[in-house]
């Protein structure tokens, strides 16, 4: 009796295969891809600012561009080091999937497939966004530092490029999650033939009274 | 009628490939604590430059919040969430909706702030910022239980609720 009316939330605890309920990867790849994104954005946003004058004088906003390019240098350097515990979960999530092996992904790769080159793209990305990072800052302070443009146009146009890779990169991760239910308790107790509704709120009733 | 109305839904029981709400609320989610965190080390270090950058974090994260709002409410009509979602569902829906309006607040405040004083910012401000952080963290998690928890939109759970099964 004891026993039993422990044992409900103890499966759904460790159900979606992890030592704690949410998973940490994703929750960093907010911070990576929202950086990273802004980043060249607000450099792209600075290097038209002739072009966009009357738009911020219309809408009364001040601006001076040499700020706009402090968004894109401050965001590029946290997107750079945040990359580094993103993958770093990602790793550490990914050894501990466990996806079935029976189906395949809306591209056609299998779960094995897609996650490895899930894990190859996110180092190959961190890479990346690491050498964007130096890239800017030698921009920044040496190369173009009098100069009125900040950045260069071939390091918006790479920016521009690695978007293209983050979003099939971010395509797969996606295929993990919402095809191979990678983490997601419900999709996990499903496949054990459990009922998350009974399991869920069970632990909901559970909590409620301890 | 609807139905007739949509291209066919997937098997993610969307009408187009994958979920747009979770992408999109990356931009709102990194900007706005990006702009508490340089709003922070600015007041501190009475750095105007960071004050900046995270007046205009906060002030991209306005423009985005609204288009991660509409998603999420398309995406949340399609979700046919089950009995053990519906409460949590709710929640983020209404904290999502508020959000928008306590963000398009506080970007208006800190406009006439930058425009009265652009080197500084009051403690209020600063306050408000940890009420904003909170309630983003709590958001988001949220939005997390949604889809790691209960695997709405996920091809298990869709085919369970088409199958009855939910």
């Amino acid at each position: 009796m004891i026993l039993s009316s422990f044992s409900a939330p103890t499966v759904v605890a460790t159900a979606n295969g992890l030592p704690y309920s949410i998973p940490i990867h994703p929750n960093l790849v907010h911070l990576t891809l929202g950086l990273f994104i802004l980043a060249i954005a607000f450099d792209i946003v600075a290097a038209l600012y002739p072009l966009e004058k009357p738009i911020f004088k219309f809408l009364a906003i001040p601006v001076l561009s040499s700020n706009l390019y402090d968004v894109g240098w401050f965001n590029m350097v946290a997107a750079a080091i945040v990359t580094f515990f993103t993958v770093a979960a990602g790793f550490y999530e990914i050894i501990l999937a466990e996806p079935p092996m029976d189906t395949v992904s809306p591209w056609g790769l299998g779960a094995m497939d897609t996650m490895v080159w899930h894990g190859v793209g996110g180092v190959v990305l961190l890479g990346l966004i690491v050498g964007m990072t130096i890239w800017r800052g030698f921009q920044r302070y040496l190369w173009r530092e009098d100069r009125a443009r900040q950045v260069q146009w071939s390091y918006l146009l790479a920016g521009l490029g690695i978007f293209v890779l983050m979003f099939f990169h971010g395509t797969l991760g996606a295929h993990l999650a919402a095809d191979f239910g990678v983490h997601i308790t419900a999709d996990r107790l499903l496949r054990s033939g459990l009922d998350p509704n009974a399991q869920l709120l069970n632990v909901l009733i559970k909590t409620l009274r301890p | 009628m609807l139905e007739n109305l949509l291209p066919p839904l997937n098997s993610h029981n969307l009408p187009y490939p994958d979920t747009i709400h979770p992408i999109v609320v990356h931009f709102v989610i990194a900007m706005v604590l990006f702009a508490i965190v340089c709003d922070a080390l600015g007041f501190f270090t009475k750095n105007p430059r960071l004050l900046e950058v995270g007046w205009w974090n906060i002030f991209a994260s306005t423009t985005w919040i609204f288009v991660a709002v509409i998603f999420g409410q398309i995406e949340a009509g399609l979700a046919s969430p089950y009995p053990a979602v519906v409460s949590d569902l709710n929640l983020h829906t209404l904290i999502g909706w508020s959000l928008s309006g306590i963000l398009a607040v506080i970007t208006g405040w800190r406009y006439i702030i930058r425009l009265r004083s652009k080197d500084s910012l009051p403690v209020a401000y600063i306050g408000l910022n940890g009420f904003l952080l909170a309630l983003v963290l709590f958001q988001t998690y949220l939005g997390d239980k949604l889809v790691w928890v209960y695997g709405l939109h996920t091809e298990a759970v869709v085919e369970a609720a088409r199958g009855g099964l939910l």
